[in-house]
């Protein structure tokens, strides 16, 4: 695997400095670069920010016609969702055990797969490659129809362990793409120091491979877990009653007898807020993550 | 900062050497990648045969499934099916649009971050949040944000003179679901660019300068080439992401007005669970994952290129 | 760079192709030895409604509003027989979706189904329980009133398919397109409408389309207070076709010959369509002169956006569904008034929504016995008043006893606690023979109708001329119809 040629010149010339601009056109060029940055920061933030307002909001409010930035908060929304008739709290359930469960999995089977991806050189080596990025790109809608028939034939429609296996079929491949990535990254040294010193090939994964790549695993988990969360296509043919999760309970709330924005912008909040928390938390390798290696970004 | 993991790989002793060529023993590593790899095979080739298989029948669901060989039936229809063409243009429409505005303007994002001395660890993660939320839910917000009664960009809209129903027209509701993608998108493309940019050659750059050069032309003649295959993979990237997901448009236009809006998955999502043409749709599909698949290639190849070298 | 054959993948490839063949055999083979375990037999002397006591079942509906009351009000059914009812309500779209996949697998996930005629009874009768196997059964407790008691063309329409005595569903509810409009807008400017039009203006059974858009003009025109006239549910949604075939049916068009019986019974062969007709063309070309001046948020509403924009004081008048009659007049209470649908060269036509709930035919055991106690008692006149009186939502009925009530009766005027039956008087008039509006009940409806709606979203985006839309959806639902339904 290889990066971008571009990229070795960092190795080169050590830290960023590029674009800066000289000194005597700082001002302008930099007042210039603020304002971009500003209406980019507007662009992005507003939508967000409108619907975190909007759950917050009380039904007249959240509809009214004139736009309301300020209103007297109300914590409505979010009793109504997790009380009465359609309670939320087990679409809330099934959605984290469902991207939890695939996620971990995805994990574990990745890490293992990923590193005996990249310490193989075999023949079909670039064939599995090739494989396993058509099986994470593959479209959804094509992957899921057939899906549907062979989860029908063995039972796993409308379980979570159905939905588990259906999100495992885009998390792992690119789980041991990724690990095979981060692994790819390790000066070989070490493992070839470990194995003159005695270590049997378990325990210089285990010992001395394993533990460099914890970023990359929490990295690989977390990306994971947001692609399984976020997921719409699947649920809608995969889940039912007993599995449904959060991203199907909002499009749900589009009834015949009107859209209820309080709710929904509430359960929009509930659905995006965790995925923010976990997804900057690991922004130091989301580059690598997302571009499944192919650009390193530490 | 980035660095690249081929020097790295380059030097790796691959066990190879260590084992007769040929040898069929599961080795180590072979564990190791045996229960994902089988996992995987299970969960995509009896789909991908089931798919083919789907694609020369006639498929019948009630009453327990069963396939009637119908020859070439489906793929015949499909050729000749002037709408399915028609999507197959819209597809192309959506997908030029979507990626040249989040190119242009991830580019430039990242150009400006790049440009910050200060601040830039605050603003940064702050452009990274579209990234992260749910497709389906930024259909939902869109159509919150554009309904023609309350929408706060339906009212901004109205206070210039625009009064229709943005996703009420085909025009206009294509731009909106592209802008909703680009909204998404834009920042995958400004991370990656940003990483790029953060490998260009600074000293170059300021003997450009003491010679004259206007900041477009740096950027232009030294930055963009010397980005360019970073910007290469994040295209690939989208472009293979683009054909895999419709939630957006499923839950605001679901492909009107006038069919403006439908994109091909959107049109093998109403052919299976729509119609239940279960045949066509997997014809469909094939045809989409055919595309993928070129483009994985592309992809594998240039990630390749470098090692063969 | 040049990558090697794949040899191991194609090995792997060739196996795994083996492997699935074997599998799909497994799948064929699993499908078409479906079998029903048989409802256990009544013990003597057990209280027939309780027999099934501890069993759960699972009903799925559309998200309407009468599914919202039962939903509200399951607690005397479970006091009643002991059966725990989990609902799933989704959208008409995901619903459709759901239950074909449902009654594809062969074991039953939905025991009761709320059958769409036109969705999901047409295209899979054959996977519902004929209900007379039930009802003429003396171990089950009776159907009160019996069959004759539902209004005799909501029967046929929501229960019936083709040419089988079968009754696949029981009515449940029905929605039908009138009138609706804000009687203080149309008392206020009263006077000025009748001089400056030359008619009464008042909705009523008399009115014509022109008329109708004629008054939406003028309101557009000379009411400060409300925006617009006239407002649709014209998105490129099956919520158009219903829309649009009011006009369609009222200027003598339809969809096939024949089109009552192929509406009220259903068939798998309807033959030619008939969109390219004459009257068809002037429809569209009515319409489309009428959306052209409607609330330009029309072309991006469905069933949801008409009446909260009437609610909303957008619009002064629209085609809506009268269920909507409840939520009406708690926003707007006495503003909101009903009327049959405008009358075109063929009389008016009133579009007909209803829909039954039936039992899924692979429902087995105890819960194909709960199933039907569900959909017996969710049918029942007494079930059908407390919906009638629920503030959840709920619906009108679909038995003829509960409109003969005293209470029910009183209802139609206001004041009223009912606020439902304040359409009464219009829905007498609209479900009549002639009056009222019954789309196609044909398998592939589903893929006609978004073929009809497609090319009438061209029409009104200005692509197409009504003439050329009429043919190009003429020439696409023949197709689709000589194709013949699989699943």
């Amino acid at each position: 695997m290889s990066a971008a040629p571009a990229v070795d010149a960092a190795r080169n010339f050590g830290p960023a400095l590029s674009l800066r601009p000289k000194a005597k056109n700082l001002t302008l060029g930099t007042l210039l670069t603020w304002v971009f940055v500003a209406a980019a920061l507007l662009w992005t933030v507003v939508p967000l920010l409108w619907m975190l307002l909007g759950s917050f909001k009380g039904s007249g409010d959240v509809t009214s016609a004139d736009p309301m930035w300020f209103f007297t908060p109300t914590g409505q929304n979010y009793v109504n969702l997790f009380t009465g008739a359609n309670n939320l709290s087990p679409y809330l359930i099934n959605s984290i055990i469902a991207a939890v469960g695939s996620a971990v999995i995805a994990t574990v089977l990745g890490t293992l797969g990923g590193y005996g991806l990249a310490r193989t050189a075999f023949k079909g080596k670039k064939s599995l490659s090739f494989w396993f990025i058509s099986t994470r790109m593959a479209p959804i809608a094509a992957v899921v129809l057939p899906l549907f028939l062979v989860f029908r034939f063995a039972g796993l429609l409308d379980t979570l362990p159905g939905l588990i296996l259906a999100y495992l079929s885009f998390n792992l491949p690119f789980a041991i793409w990724i690990m095979s990535a981060f692994f790819e990254a390790i000066p070989p040294s070490l493992e070839e120091s470990a194995k003159v010193s005695g270590c049997s090939p378990w325990q210089t994964f285990w010992y001395v491979s394993l533990p460099l790549t914890k970023a990359g695993m929490v990295t690989t988990a977390v990306l994971c877990l947001v692609f399984a969360w976020n997921d719409y296509a699947f649920a809608t043919v995969i889940s039912g009653p007993n599995s449904q999760t959060l991203p199907i309970a909002a499009t749900q709330l589009v009834t015949q007898t009107g859209v209820d924005w309080g709710q929904l912008t509430a359960i929009g909040t509930i659905v995006v807020v965790p995925m923010i928390l976990v997804g900057l938390a690991v922004r130091k390798w989301l580059v690598t993550g997302l571009t499944l290696g192919a650009v390193t970004g530490e | 900062m980035s660095v690249s993991r081929t020097e790295v790989q380059a030097s790796v002793q691959p066990d190879r050497a260590t084992r007769p060529a040929g040898s069929r023993k599961i080795t180590f590593t072979g564990w190791l990648m045996a229960p994902g790899i089988t996992l995987l095979g299970v969960l995509s080739i009896i789909p991908l045969v089931m798919l083919i298989l789907m694609s020369f029948s006639k498929v019948r669901l009630l009453g327990g499934l069963r396939l009637e060989f119908a020859g070439l039936d489906n793929w015949a229809r499909a050729f000749g099916d002037v709408e399915l063409w028609k999507s197959w243009a819209t597809t192309l429409a959506f997908f030029v649009s979507t990626l040249g505005i989040e190119l242009v303007l991830g580019v430039a994002i990242a150009v400006a971050l790049n440009r910050l001395v200060r601040g830039r660890g605050l603003v940064l993660p702050l452009i990274l949040l579209p990234m992260f939320v749910a497709p389906s839910i930024v259909g939902l917000l869109g159509r919150y944000l554009l309904d023609p009664t309350f929408g706060l960009y339906a009212n901004l809209l109205q206070s210039i003179g625009i009064t229709q129903d943005v996703l009420g027209h085909p025009v206009s509701a294509f731009a909106a679901v592209v802008l909703m993608d680009v909204w998404e998108w834009t920042p995958l493309i400004a991370l990656i660019t940003l990483a790029g940019l953060s490998g260009v050659n600074p000293s170059v750059l300021e003997a450009a300068s003491l010679d004259g050069a206007s900041e477009w032309k740096k950027f232009w003649h030294m930055v963009l080439p010397s980005i360019r295959p970073i910007l290469l993979v994040a295209i690939l990237i989208r472009s293979m992401d683009a054909v895999r997901y419709f939630d957006i448009i499923y839950v605001t236009t679901n492909g009107g007005p006038a069919d403006a809006t439908k994109i091909i998955p959107v049109r093998l999502y109403e052919a299976a669970f729509r119609f239940f043409d279960l045949g066509y749709a997997a014809v469909i599909g094939i045809m989409m994952l055919v595309l993928t698949i070129l483009i994985a290639r592309f992809f594998v190849r240039l990630m390749g290129e470098k090692e063969e070298n | 760079m040049r990558t090697r054959a794949p040899a191991l993948t194609r090995r792997q490839m060739l196996r795994a192709g083996g492997l699935s063949l074997a599998a799909l055999g497994g799948l064929t083979a699993c499908g078409t030895t479906t079998a029903t375990t048989p409802v256990p037999t009544l013990a003597p002397g057990t209280d027939p409604w309780r027999r099934f006591a501890g069993t759960t079942i699972n009903f799925i509906s559309e998200n309407t509003a009468p599914t919202a009351a039962i939903a509200a009000n399951l607690q005397p059914f479970t006091d009643l027989t002991g059966i725990r009812v989990n609902i799933v309500s989704l959208e008409l779209q995901a619903l459709v979706q759901r239950v074909a996949l449902d009654l594809a697998g062969g074991q039953a996930q939905y025991d009761v189904i709320y059958a769409d005629p036109y969705q999901v009874l047409a295209p899979y009768a054959a996977g519902f329980a004929d209900l007379r196997e039930f009802a003429e059964d003396p171990s089950y407790p009776g159907v009160e009133g019996g069959f004759e008691d539902f209004i005799p063309t909501q029967l046929e329409a929501c229960g019936t398919f083709g040419d089988s005595d079968a009754i696949y569903a029981l009515p449940y509810d029905c929605p039908t397109m009138i009138w609706q409009y804000r009687i203080d807008i149309f008392e206020k400017y009263h006077e000025r409408m009748s001089a400056d039009l030359g008619f009464d203006p008042t909705p009523s059974g008399e009115r014509t389309w022109e008329e109708y858009y004629l008054i939406a003009e003028w309101i557009n025109q000379n009411v400060d207070e409300i925006p617009y006239g006239t407002g649709h549910q014209a998105k490129q949604h099956d919520s158009l076709m219903c829309d649009f075939s009011n006009v369609l049916w009222s200027y003598g068009g339809d969809y096939f010959a024949n089109g009552r019986e192929v509406g009220l019974r259903g068939t798998e062969d309807p033959g030619p369509c008939l969109l390219d007709s004459e009257e068809a063309v002037a429809a569209a070309e009515f319409y489309d002169r009428l959306i052209s001046i409607a609330h330009p948020g029309s072309l991006g509403w469905d069933w949801d956006g008409v009446g909260a924009a009437l609610r909303a004081g957008q619009i002064a008048m629209a085609p809506n569904w009268h269920e909507f009659a409840a939520p009406n007049e708690s926003e707007l209470p006495g503003k909101v008034g009903y009327a049959p649908m405008p009358r075109g060269p063929k009389g008016t036509s009133n579009h007909f929504g209803g829909t039954g709930i039936g039992i899924s035919a692979t429902a087995s055991g105890v819960r194909r016995g709960a199933a039907w106690l569900f959909v017996n008692w969710a049918t029942a006149p007494q079930t059908q008043l407390d919906n009638l009186k629920s503030t959840a939502g709920g619906g009108t009925p679909t038995r003829t006893s509960v409109y003969e009530l005293p209470e029910v009766n009183a209802a139609a005027e206001r004041p009223t606690e009912l606020p439902n039956m304040l359409t009464a008087e219009t829905m007498s008039v609209a479900w009549e023979d002639e009056k009222i509006g019954l789309r196609p009940k044909i398998p592939m409806w589903n893929e006609c109708d978004t073929a009809l709606f497609t090319e009438v979203s061209r029409m009104l985006a200005g692509q197409k001329d009504p003439r050329q839309a009429m043919s190009d959806a003429k020439n696409r639902i023949d197709g689709i119809v000589a194709r013949g339904w699989a699943a």
